[in-house]
């Protein structure tokens, strides 16, 4: 048996060690939020947090993961945090198709946790592994700066 | 709504879902019993299917092929060359030949492994080159055209001529890569199939699927998932999957789910024609131009899907904003044996306008001209004809955007100064260019008026909710948001009363594709005209609907056999200026400045037109120097996104943008389109830009660093 | 249905290196290039044909310390830890951010990096230069090994069945002096395959060569390096001679050998390689001295 928890529920399976953590997520727990866009960690739309850690769900497998704390964006969608994020990304015009913003959520959270301050040239280092073809990612970048002003003091260090 | 200005931004009506991640795209989607379908595919380019043989397929899990298609196998677009299931003949690397549905992905792909194929394979067409020196051959031609000015005169003008320049140019692929893969789901249900799934066409599926399934109108129903991304990858695409799950629900009467890998959709959907245009143009000693032929070959790929739409707006762009003396063009579809090549944001134009912006930058230099300034004495102005006789007749503010720009940008001290620098400095070069364009908005010639005919219908509840009905896609461009706008706008609605469900052709009319820049300026104002009626038949608390149907604004009426009229009842306009830094000793670019200036009539929201600005010219600036997709006997050879290499987020810089007004009568609030027109400059705009840091000149996009070393390293070997 | 999978994931390394001996296992630490390596398809495991022990987070392969000169950096340390370590060197840093994104340097490990033993491996031009020393360890011992032997071709290793690489070794890094540089070039500016890799090292004695090393990646199966060539400069005074510079890179330029692929060329790999090391030898990054 693997366990874990998943957004804070303790989960127990014997699902084979090899399965993807992403295909458990949405399979398994029936959480859509994180998508699969390549299944190869090349566009970060499956991005979660596995103990506080950014990192892309399609190349865990579920056995390396046991006694870990995993997060999806399900998980975070009622905290303060994400409310500006939302906010944010919505003034800011950064949400088109929408299909990489929940890994692209992520990755400003992740961020913006380790980071409360960035400058222009760290936002995008910070979401360098998330892929957008509809924006052109400026957008996104003036979302996470606002967020970053919006939310002084929210951000801190896990 | 009480907006004083539409252009001002809303917050997008799809936010939350969005950013949430709840909102179900089609692979978030599960019904009850229901299967997942695997496609076996053609390993080779082109031959016979001798035989098939297929493992033994445990309880539940069936083979679907072209025996169990009710009615023709092709998928219909224009020409019925696009089988459903390949046939007898395979006829590019890719082809789907069969389909496996069944419970598990596991079963199913170990399945797919041992299924056996025997084919004869038959000697391909493998490269646009082949083909144009086999375009006699039967069936390689598969759509051309030809107009403009008689050869005659233009053979007497060259005689005369100072000299005749002649270039050849070549474009190459570009892959969509929408974050969200092709996916398609067929409900299967007694008396009719429901067909859901990723697509930017509604009624493009649910003709075809009428056809395929061989039905009536009532025993299918196509409904638009949230889609997450399209940018015309998934235009005329989807018809193929849509068919495959149908015709697979049918046979196995459960419902069948078929959404792809990536590098399965990077290997085998549609991508942008690859291109070979040529050039022959003849100049005065001062460099003026006296005639100019201009002839576009595409690599249509092995079936001729939209292609011959695509060649039709090439051509119409050949001349770029250039009013030319003499021009004369011609065009070709070919066949080669690779993946069907289809509907990319631009449509032809792209390949165009980087085409032309090359050519034109050229002769400025034989001319000893800025190439700025010699393009700004052929810029067309308002009342000009067009290429096809038809007419400007729309006031035209490039020269203001150009003046504009040059101020912002400081184009003329920067280039000065980038001189200066490159002499100085061995190792980085710097350079800034510049592109002018534009987009004929709606569909080519008389689409609009005789296949679509678009019709829309507003209809409002008991409690004063108004629904738009029509059948065009969100994919991220907004209108979701921005046609609500329009129609609340008019009837004085707050946003949230004004709803647009996803499309359904239960419930929709059809208000044509969401395509070619269409939507908002045809779509829009049809909503507009639809949306006045209501106001003016509104009863509180009454049910009550509104049609309104398309109306042809006759200007000089378009003739496609001769390729002469109006093609485009309105026109976008567009000025971009780039700056790079090209690293010589790893042929790397740096974008370092991007500016960019738009005229699309109106803008119905601020932050939906910067979305398009950012998107469009990205890709366009990545079209330009840093995708790359090739093919290889037969085979695309990059099936990872990181392979092909479209722009992350630290290969973009901040876009200084800029839009003009000019309402244009006949668009909604005087828009017109936007969505294609912001792609077009980027390519030109940075070839211009390496030309200028290398003082070399390029025959070819993309400018990938292995083309600037290996032009860098052959003129250093050259001169050594 | 799945096949039987077995998975080992141990608390302590002994307990692995025990399961090890007994059977022949794919190791697994991060995952980011293995998972890859044998992906299947969407929605389902990736197919690995041995049984999986996993050891991402066995704390004995986490360590990093100094012994006297010498750094020794836990095989499955993460990039990101080691971004984070002050004992990193700050150009083996430099090689570690250009590797993928963030997410995939916060399971991808050095460790990996070495054992995949990738032509276009992004730490390994620099682990070469830096003449790194393996140590791996067993159910029966230790034993230490030149990186330069241990990766012997495209993803081929020297490691007994039995083995886990425990740490890599940087012999004397922590003595001041050495003068290293890297240079990664990509089709972009992240998430990008190395399509020329390229590390210098330089020692010198007042403006005369002590010691100068040079490495190539992505241009032949394995890290491109030849203490023969190297030897051509020993003793030679800074700035080099146009004639010292041209024989070091034609020396080069017979045994660099790339292929054409993907994504790239023959051409340009070799003509990018051979001016990335024309222009470290012109010492332009040295004329203050």
């Amino acid at each position: 048996m693997i366990k874990f928890t998943l957004n804070g529920k303790p989960v127990e399976t014997d699902a084979p060690a090899t399965v993807r953590l992403l295909d458990f997520i949405r399979d398994n727990q029936l959480l859509i939020g994180t998508k699969e866009g390549c299944g190869e960690g090349e566009c970060g739309a499956c991005s979660v947090f596995v103990n506080n850690s950014l990192q892309n769900s399609c190349l865990i497998p579920i056995g390396s993961i046991e006694g870990a704390d995993i997060v999806t964006i399900e998980g975070i969608m009622e905290s303060e945090q994400f409310k500006i994020l939302d906010e944010s990304y919505s003034n800011a015009g950064g949400v088109q198709c929408g299909y990489c913003i929940p890994g692209m959520v992520m990755a400003s959270a992740a961020l913006l946790s380790q980071n409360p301050h960035p400058s222009e040239t760290e936002i995008r280092e910070g979401i360098s592994g998330n892929l957008c073809r509809c924006t052109g990612y400026n957008m996104i970048v003036d979302a996470i700066n606002l967020a970053a002003k919006k939310g002084d003091g929210l951000w801190q260090k896990k | 709504m009480n907006l004083k200005n539409i252009s001002t931004s809303v917050p997008r009506k799809d936010h939350k879902g969005k950013v949430s991640g709840q909102l179900a795209y089609i692979s978030d989607v599960k019904v009850e019993n229901m299967v997942y379908g695997v496609l076996y595919r053609s390993p080779i380019a082109y031959g016979k299917i001798i035989s098939i043989h297929l493992p033994n397929l445990p309880e539940g899990y069936e083979a679907v092929g072209a025996e169990h298609i009710p009615g023709p196998n092709y998928v219909k677009i224009i020409k019925e060359d696009q089988p459903i299931f390949a046939n007898e003949w395979v006829n590019y690397i890719g082809e789907p030949i069969l389909m496996l549905v069944g419970e598990d992905l596991d079963i199913l792909y170990r399945l797919l492994d041992e299924v056996k194929i025997e084919l004869e394979e038959h000697q391909a067409i493998y490269t646009l080159e082949e083909a144009i020196k086999q375009r006699s051959a039967p069936g390689v031609n598969m759509a051309s055209y030809e107009f403009g000015e008689s050869l005659d005169t233009i053979t007497s003008i060259e005689l005369k001529a100072h000299q005749i320049i002649e270039e050849e140019y070549d474009t190459g692929y570009q892959e969509h890569v929408y974050l969200e893969p092709q996916g398609m789901l067929a409900i299967y249900k007694e008396d009719e199939i429901v067909v859901q799934g990723s697509m930017q066409c509604l009624y493009y599926i649910k003709n075809a699927l009428v056809n395929a399934l061989a039905c009536g109108e009532d025993d299918v129903r196509v409904v638009q998932s949230p889609t997450g991304g399209g940018f015309g990858g998934k235009e005329e695409f989807p018809s193929m999957m849509a068919c495959h799950v149908a015709v697979a629900a049918k046979a196995v009467k459960k419902s069948v789910m078929l959404v792809f890998d990536r590098s399965e959709d990077m290997v085998v959907t549609t991508k942008r024609h690859p291109a070979k245009l040529k050039y022959r143009t003849a100049i005065d000693k001062e460099g003026n131009i006296l005639s100019m032929c201009v002839e576009i070959f595409l690599d249509g790929g092995a079936n001729v899907g939209l292609s011959s739409v695509v060649l039709q707006r090439a051509l119409l762009n050949s001349a770029g904003v250039y009013k030319i003396p003499h021009f004369h063009a011609k065009g070709y579809v070919l066949k080669t044996n690779t993946v069907p090549n289809g509907a990319f944001r631009g449509f032809g134009a792209p390949q165009s306008f980087a085409g032309i912006e090359s050519h034109i930058g050229h002769i400025s230099k034989l001319a000893n001209i800025d190439p700025l300034e010699y393009k700004r004495k052929y810029l067309v102005k308002q009342g000009d004809p067009t290429i096809t006789k038809g007419n400007f007749r729309d006031p035209i503010l490039m020269e203001e955007m150009i003046e504009d720009l040059l101020n912002t940008s400081h184009y003329k001290k920067k280039k000065r100064e980038f001189q200066q620098l490159n002499q100085q400095n061995q190792r980085y070069k710097k350079g800034i260019g510049t592109s002018l364009f534009l987009h004929g908005c709606g569909f080519t010639g008389s689409g609009e008026r005789d296949h679509i005919k678009a019709k829309v219908k507003l209809v409002k509840s008991k409690d004063d909710q108004v629904s738009l009905k029509i059948s065009n896609s969100d994919m991220g461009q907004g209108i979701l948001t921005t046609l609500c706008k329009i129609v609340a706008k008019e009837l004085d609605l707050p946003l949230e009363n004004v709803l647009y469900p996803y499309p359904d052709t239960k419930e929709v009319p059809d208000s044509g594709p969401t395509v070619a820049s269409r939507t908002t300026m045809i779509v829009g104002k049809l909503l507009e005209r639809a949306a006045k009626k209501l106001k003016t038949q509104w009863q509180t608390g009454v049910e009550q609907e509104v049609v309104e149907n398309y109306v042809h604004r006759e200007m000089i009426p378009w003739d496609e056999k001769t390729f002469m009229g109006d093609a485009y009842p309105a026109y976008s306009w567009g000025v971009n200026i780039v700056e790079v830094e090209v690293d010589t000793l790893t042929g790397n670019i740096k974008l370092e400045k991007v500016y960019a200036n738009y005229e699309v009539g109106k803008v119905i929201d601020e932050r939906v037109m910067k979305g398009q600005i950012d998107g469009g010219l990205a890709q366009g600036l990545a079209y330009g120097y840093l995708e790359k997709m090739t093919s290889k006997e037969g085979k695309i050879q990059q099936k990872s996104i990181t392979d092909y290499g479209p722009p992350t987020s630290l290969d973009v810089v901040s876009i200084q943008s800029k839009v003009f007004d000019n309402p244009y009568a006949d668009g909604p609030y005087g828009a017109k389109g936007a969505g294609e027109l912001t792609l077009i400059g980027g390519a030109p705009a940075v070839q211009a830009a390496i030309e200028d840091a290398l003082q070399t000149p390029f025959q070819q996009i993309p400018i990938t660093p292995e083309v600037i070393v290996e032009s860098l390293y052959v003129r250093e070997g050259e001169d050594g | 249905m799945a096949e039987k999978i077995m998975a080992y994931r141990f608390d302590r390394l002994d307990q692995t290196l025990s399961q090890l001996n007994k059977e022949d296992c794919a190791i697994l630490a991060g995952g980011t290039d293995v998972m890859v390596m044998y992906k299947s398809r969407r929605g389902v495991p990736p197919i690995i044909p041995k049984p999986i022990v996993f050891i991402d987070h066995l704390s004995e392969l986490k360590q990093v310390y100094q012994n006297q000169k010498d750094l020794h950096i836990g095989a499955c340390c993460t990039y990101s830890e080691l971004l984070g370590n002050p004992l990193i060197p700050l150009v083996l840093k430099k090689a570690i951010k250009t590797i993928a994104a963030p997410a995939i340097r916060n399971r991808g490990t050095l460790g990996g990096n070495v054992c995949n033993a990738s032509p276009a491996g992004d730490t390994l031009p620099l682990l070469y230069v830096y003449n790194a020393k393996l140590l791996l360890r067993s159910a029966k011992g230790e034993r230490i090994v030149a990186i330069s032997d241990f990766i012997q071709g495209v993803r081929r290793i020297q490691r007994e069945p039995n083995e886990i690489l425990a740490e890599i070794i940087l012999p004397s890094v922590l003595e001041e002096s050495a003068h290293v540089i890297f240079e990664k070039v990509g089709n972009r500016n992240a998430d990008a395959i190395a399509k020329v890799g390229f590390a210098g090292y330089i020692r010198l004695n007042d403006a005369v060569i002590d010691d100068v090393r040079f490495a190539f990646g992505a241009v032949g199966p394995t890290m491109v390096r030849s203490m023969d060539i190297e030897k051509m400069l020993l003793g030679k005074t800074i700035p080099l001679a146009d004639l010292d510079i041209a024989q070091v890179v034609a020396a080069f330029d017979k045994i660099i050998k790339p292929i054409d692929d993907q994504r790239s060329t023959a051409i340009y790999r070799k003509t990018v390689a051979l001016n990335l090391l024309r222009y470290f030898l012109s010492m332009k990054q040295f004329q203050h001295n």
